[in-house]
């Protein structure tokens, strides 16, 4: 292998079986052979097997991080056995150069009787490092889990996220050539998040990092590789990054259920995008944006405000749209239809929700609010990390 | 920065194992590899075992002094006949009974300690063989701990161990050996058929009284089938002769067991490193 590649996976396909008393058939079979030494023809499915990973090559160097993204049981986890050695694969080929580092699930091997101290050696020398390694390095260990205080305390008695924490800071400081990680960084407040992602960028500079994850953010911010699995084939394999996220996006058709609740019987109804009332309405980059709906209002509230929210794929929200005071009329029972234009959408592409609310704006109390109430799908020819794409004005001085 | 010393690991899917010498030497480098490991293990087993409790180390040798007394009370009153064993009757049981624990404990800790590793095996690369050996350690030292007992009847008994007893531990080795070599097995099965440890529980119940423990050795046809049929028996048997200074009742079985347990545990080593990534798979 040259030019500093770590890992090397050529036509890599691991199979399993739906059934668990055929898997523990074939499984002998597969043992006696592995004991004989007899060829197998490990390419042939049998029945009831499928591929779970199929045919899926890459390369990483030192210095690059490569994100693999997917669905649940896309078979993300599966290769990243493979590639720790934890299982063989039955197709291809792992190159692996190096000490390689899995944090696959954080702090498994933890005794919840034993305390922080103990369980970090225990866990070092599983992860393959001396006593005297893990004894240069405790401090630091116990420094970057922030858990000073509660060293010499069972970690049965640790909150979830120092679990994570700890079983993070270990793996750490391991100095691997390869680092492999499995979503294990849902866990853990936002700044510890921020300072493991801080650790892993100084890990990328020296080795090589597959990165599994559902955050699209975190995928955007440390990969230099991207790999979309769907159903245990390479969807996407490359290094424009966005594109491999709007492929994930773009492969769940699921649709969430609008839902609408309301504490008086305020309603809101008939919500549709640029006068269409189909979900999925497609919205180009840069053009107007119009949302008419109608609104039910049977009480009297001094000052009802609507609130228009636009979110993402992962629900984080992107803008809001709130009524200007004395949009509606105070007091009165009324039934409105309301039109709202926002003029040139800059949305990256990508699938967007919609949630309509109506609040006292008196009191902030929410009288009605209805969820997802539509779907629209902006379409781009530029796809961006962000969600909001503008241009600025650039100018050289 | 690529140095030709970096290790290289390959996986694939072709796999050839008695094709070629290096199955071994993979197999003692791993092991050499995990001697720390295998330390810390049996360090936090030992430390994890009592620590949410009083009597401690106690429960260690209690059960064993209570079924030493109730049999020796039993065989006072002639309530069983228990044979004329050639040691007090106290040492013989008290002693036998601990050899035995030795193992029954050592193989009870193998076949369970993958399944008590948990998620460890599934989700960690490292060598797992290291999980059966450092849960014998449990089991080596509560046999320590019982010998406390077992030297206070000594003393109580003006009984004086002959010097042959200086050859008991390799005895001893022989039977961790049978222990672990059966465990390895027993791991990996109990791993995927949970009967495996609720069978064990059952037959190691009937193995102790299939055993010359708590009665003497049987000396009649066709009672003496159970020094043969119980692998077991022929070692125990060693102890026992060897503790108080007799010539080797049955020498060529002896050698013959302990030859055994020697293959039974490289066997059984062998057959958990080819078997262990695929049932990992299947776990």
């Amino acid at each position: 292998m040259t030019d500093n590649v770590l890992i090397k996976v050529e036509n890599v396909g691991k199979k399993f079986c739906h059934s668990l008393r055929r898997s523990m058939l074939y499984g002998i079979g597969d043992i006696a052979r592995d004991v004989l030494n007899v060829d197998t023809n490990p390419e042939d499915l049998r029945q009831d097997e499928f591929w779970a990973i199929e045919n899926v090559s890459f390369e990483v160097k030192r210095g690059e991080c490569l994100s693999v993204i997917g669905r649940n049981g896309a078979g993300k986890s599966t290769l990243l056995k493979m590639l720790n050695g934890i299982f063989p694969p039955d197709q291809g080929k792992i190159t692996i150069r190096g000490k390689v580092a899995a944090l696959i699930e954080v702090g498994a091997g933890f005794h919840p009787m034993l305390t922080g101290r103990e369980n970090i050696y225990i866990n070092g020398s599983i992860l393959g490092m001396g006593k005297k390694e893990i004894d240069s390095k405790f401090d630091d260990i116990v420094a970057f889990a922030e858990l000073e205080e509660f060293i010499d305390s069972p970690v049965k008695h640790y909150s979830s996220g120092m679990y994570v924490r700890l079983g993070f800071a270990i793996a750490a400081q391991l100095n691997p050539d390869v680092l492999l990680l499995d979503e294990v960084l849902a866990v853990g407040d936002a700044s510890f998040r921020a300072k493991c992602f801080n650790q892993i960028s100084n890990i990328m500079k020296k080795s090589a990092v597959v990165f599994v994850s559902h955050s699209m953010p975190h995928v955007a911010h440390v990969s230099s590789k991207l790999m979309h699995i769907q159903s245990g084939k390479a969807n996407y394999y490359g290094e424009k990054i966005q594109i491999g996220i709007a492929k994930y996006f773009s492969s769940s058709n699921i649709d969430i259920n609008a839902s609408q609740f309301s504490f008086d019987s305020t309603r809101i109804s008939d919500v549709c995008i640029n006068h269409d009332f189909n979900r999925g309405v497609e919205v180009t980059y840069g053009s107007d944006l119009k949302i008419t709906f109608s609104i039910h209002i049977k009480d009297c509230h001094d000052n009802p405000e609507i609130q228009i929210i636009i979110s993402d794929e992962v629900f984080n929200n992107v803008i809001q749209i709130t009524s200007p005071s004395r949009f509606l009329k105070p007091c009165r029972i009324q039934e409105q239809i309301v039109e709202v234009v926002l003029e040139r959408l800059l949305l990256n592409s990508g699938r967007y929700y919609l949630t309509i609310g109506v609040l006292d704006g008196k009191n902030g109390i929410i009288l009605a609010r209805y969820m997802n109430c539509a779907q629209f799908n902006v379409i781009s020819r530029k796809i961006g990390y962000a969600s909001i794409m503008l241009n600025g004005n650039w100018s050289l001085i | 920065m690529i140095s030709p010393n970096d290790k290289l690991t390959i996986y694939s899917a072709k796999r050839n194992y008695l094709g070629s010498g290096n199955v071994w030497k993979d197999m003692f480098k791993d092991i050499m590899n995990s001697r720390d490991l295998i330390w810390r293990l049996i360090l936090r087993d030992i430390s994890v075992r009592y620590r949410q409790s009083i009597l401690g180390y106690i429960w260690a040798v209690l059960p064993q002094i209570v079924t030493v007394a109730i049999f020796a009370f039993l065989a006072r009153y002639r309530v069983f006949d228990m044979g004329q064993t050639s040691m007090p009757y106290v040492i013989h049981a008290l002693w036998s009974l601990s050899v035995w624990q030795l193992f029954s404990s050592c193989l009870l800790g193998c076949t369970n300690s993958l399944v008590n590793a948990g998620s460890l095996v599934t989700k960690i690369n490292f060598t797992k063989e290291a999980l059966v050996i450092a849960s014998i350690g449990q089991g080596c030292v509560d046999f320590l701990i019982r010998l406390i007992p077992v030297f206070a009847v000594f003393l109580w008994h003006g009984f004086i161990p002959s010097w042959k007893a200086v050859a008991i531990p390799i005895v001893l080795l022989f039977v961790i050996l049978m222990a672990i070599g059966m465990g390895f097995f027993l791991a990996i099965i109990n791993l995927v058929l949970r009967d495996v440890g609720n069978a064990l529980g059952m037959l190691l119940t009937f193995g102790m009284f299939l055993s010359p423990i708590l009665y003497a050795p049987p000396i009649r046809e066709p009672f003496v089938l159970i020094n043969y049929a119980n692998p077991f028996s022929p070692l125990l048997i060693a102890t026992q002769d060897l503790l108080m200074g007799a010539d080797l009742k049955q020498p060529i079985l002896f050698l013959f067991i302990g030859f055994l347990s020697i293959i039974l545990f490289f066997v059984g080593w062998f057959i958990f490193h080819v078997v262990m990534p695929r049932v990992t798979e299947r776990a």
